[in-house]
């Protein structure tokens, strides 16, 4: 912890493709966040609720730098966070994500 | 480089915000147009329409959180919103010359290229009394305005047709505590869609959901001074309902197209770059058909003719085609259909992954071609993953394989990856 970073989950736990949420409790964050896994194997992680409605979009489909909401498939970049195709219309938080040791650690608001 | 320097001169007058026009005046700008951008809506802010029958009925969502994009977004953009105006002329000048819109203030708009988004709007069938204020359509925010003010708890509504807004309707008022009455010749609805199959588990949440169901259609409606009476064809007495909701489908808005000579065949008929008959009047969205094709009249196609037709104007290779996608949502199941849904003949057959009843499941319509089968569609009840893998199987022609797919266990990703 002597880094600041929160220790959030095993590289092992999320397959690349995929994501997984971690809850506020744990982030101290306004928001649950996403931690999202990229075809690459890379680890991003952006707030966890599509700034349209309410879906989760650590159920979101990776792709090609950007992660696809679940509900209405508006698209927001893995880095940035900005969004990219309505229904959406506000960029979301990107925050700032490390792997060592097979460790992934999430800085809260931190930019990535 | 010239070609852009060009274009930097230019204006292109867009008409109606709706999502096919407000996506179009993004696609421009996002390709990189530096010319003037100028969207005409009739709303003062443009909105989404699908919250219409759902959020914003319900009284979840305001006006304000269903905006298509913030008043900033317009001036960040550098686009002109011309709100609370209506769009009453076109006359397009000799082609390569532009033309004009004039709006219903006297106002004109000179443009290099228009873009019609004209929308549509609710049928409203001749059926006699269907002239009562309870007697509804939705369509707009108006619309909706309306048709929430009738339904309180308690109160008694016919639904007539069960299409998407239609079931969407009937779940929302649902939700509110309304009775509700559900009409539809057909049995089930929406069987096109979404296979029939699915379409009848899907008709049926809604007896499971404590609406009543009927397969027949509406012979005439009579205000009662405090409700309307409304006779279904078959039955021996007429019902009493506070509210009516009439959702038979829409028509297309080609009335400017039409005035200005542009060919208009149901729908203002444009070719597959969005052009209409004059070579610099575009149309995108419900207004629009392509020729040869039937209208699609969903959301996504809406966003990609706004896509085709900016990158016409840009004169830049038109997006990658993809495949068709529509949502709905009813009591708490979210549904997605992508491609073609088509009842099983020679050439296709059906693979369901899951149990069909039991969310979340799906189920793939796969075209044979000797050894080797391709999705050609799908329908996915609380399955997203399967709705995405599937547009992505049909867009990219992967070959599956169908135990692969029947198999939940299988991770769909895997099958899409190259």
């Amino acid at each position: 912890m002597s880094n600041g970073g929160i220790r959030v989950a095993s590289l092992d736990e999320i397959p690349e493709g995929e994501g997984i949420e971690i809850s506020r409790d744990v982030t101290g964050t306004k928001d649950d966040i996403a931690i999202l896994r990229d075809e690459q194997g890379t680890c991003w992680a952006l707030n966890n609720t599509c700034t349209h409605e309410t879906a989760s979009l650590a159920e979101g489909w990776v792709e090609d730098g950007y992660v696809e909401c679940p509900l209405h498939s508006s698209r927001f970049n893995l880095k940035t966070g900005e969004v990219q195709g309505l229904p959406a219309t506000v960029n979301t938080v990107a925050h700032r994500v490390e792997v060592r040791e097979g460790e992934v650690y999430l800085f809260p608001n931190e930019k990535p | 480089m010239s070609g852009a320097e060009t274009r930097a001169a230019g204006r292109v007058v867009v008409v109606g915000g709706g999502i096919a026009g407000v996506a179009t005046v993004a696609a421009l700008r996002t390709g990189g147009y530096s010319g003037e951008v100028v969207l005409v809506e009739k709303a003062a802010l443009p909105y989404d329409r699908p919250p219409l029958s759902k959020e914003y009925l319900a009284g979840t969502r305001d006006l304000s959180g269903i905006a298509l994009q913030s008043p900033e977004w317009y001036a960040d953009q550098r686009v002109e919103l011309v709100g609370d105006t209506l769009a009453v002329g076109l006359r397009p000048w000799a082609p390569g010359r532009g033309g004009e819109v004039e709006l219903a203030d006297g106002g004109r708009l000179t443009a290099d290229k228009i873009v019609l988004a004209t929308g549509g709007r609710a049928t409203r069938p001749h059926t006699p009394g269907s002239d009562s204020p309870r007697v509804r359509v939705l369509r707009e925010a108006e619309d909706a305005d309306a048709l929430r003010a009738l339904l309180i708890p308690g109160s008694r509504l016919l639904v007539v047709g069960a299409g998407l807004i239609g079931a969407e309707v009937a779940s929302t008022a649902r939700g509110i505590g309304c009775e509700v009455v559900l009409v539809d010749p057909l049995d089930p609805p929406s069987a096109a869609a979404v296979g029939r199959e699915v379409a009848s588990w899907l008709h049926g949440l809604h007896p499971a959901n404590g609406v009543e169901t009927l397969v027949t259609t509406l012979a005439s409606l009579q205000d009662t001074g405090t409700g309307v009476a409304a006779q279904l064809a078959g039955e021996a007495r007429s019902r009493e309902f506070d509210a009516v909701l009439l959702s038979v489908g829409m028509r297309p808005d080609t009335e400017l197209a039409h005035a200005a000579g542009l060919i208009t065949d149901h729908g203002i008929v444009v070719d597959d770059r969005q052009v209409t008959s004059h070579p610099d009047v575009l149309a995108v969205g419900d207004c629009a058909r392509p020729r040869g094709h039937r209208r699609s009249e969903h959301w996504d196609a809406a966003q990609h003719d706004a896509r085709r037709a900016a990158a016409t104007i840009l004169e830049m290779e038109p997006p990658a085609p993809t495949a068709p996608w529509f949502w709905t949502d009813r009591y708490g199941h979210h549904v997605e259909g992508v491609g073609q849904m088509r009842n099983p003949d020679a050439e296709t057959h059906v693979v369901v992954r899951g149990t069909i009843g039991e969310p979340p499941f799906s189920v793939f319509t796969l075209r044979r071609d000797g050894e080797t089968h391709c999705v050609v569609g799908a329908v996915a009840v609380d399955d997203s993953k399967a709705a995405r893998a599937a547009r992505r199987m049909i867009d990219r022609a992967i070959e599956v394989d169908p135990a692969d797919l029947a198999e939940p266990d299988t991770d769909l990703r895997a099958l899409v990856r190259p």
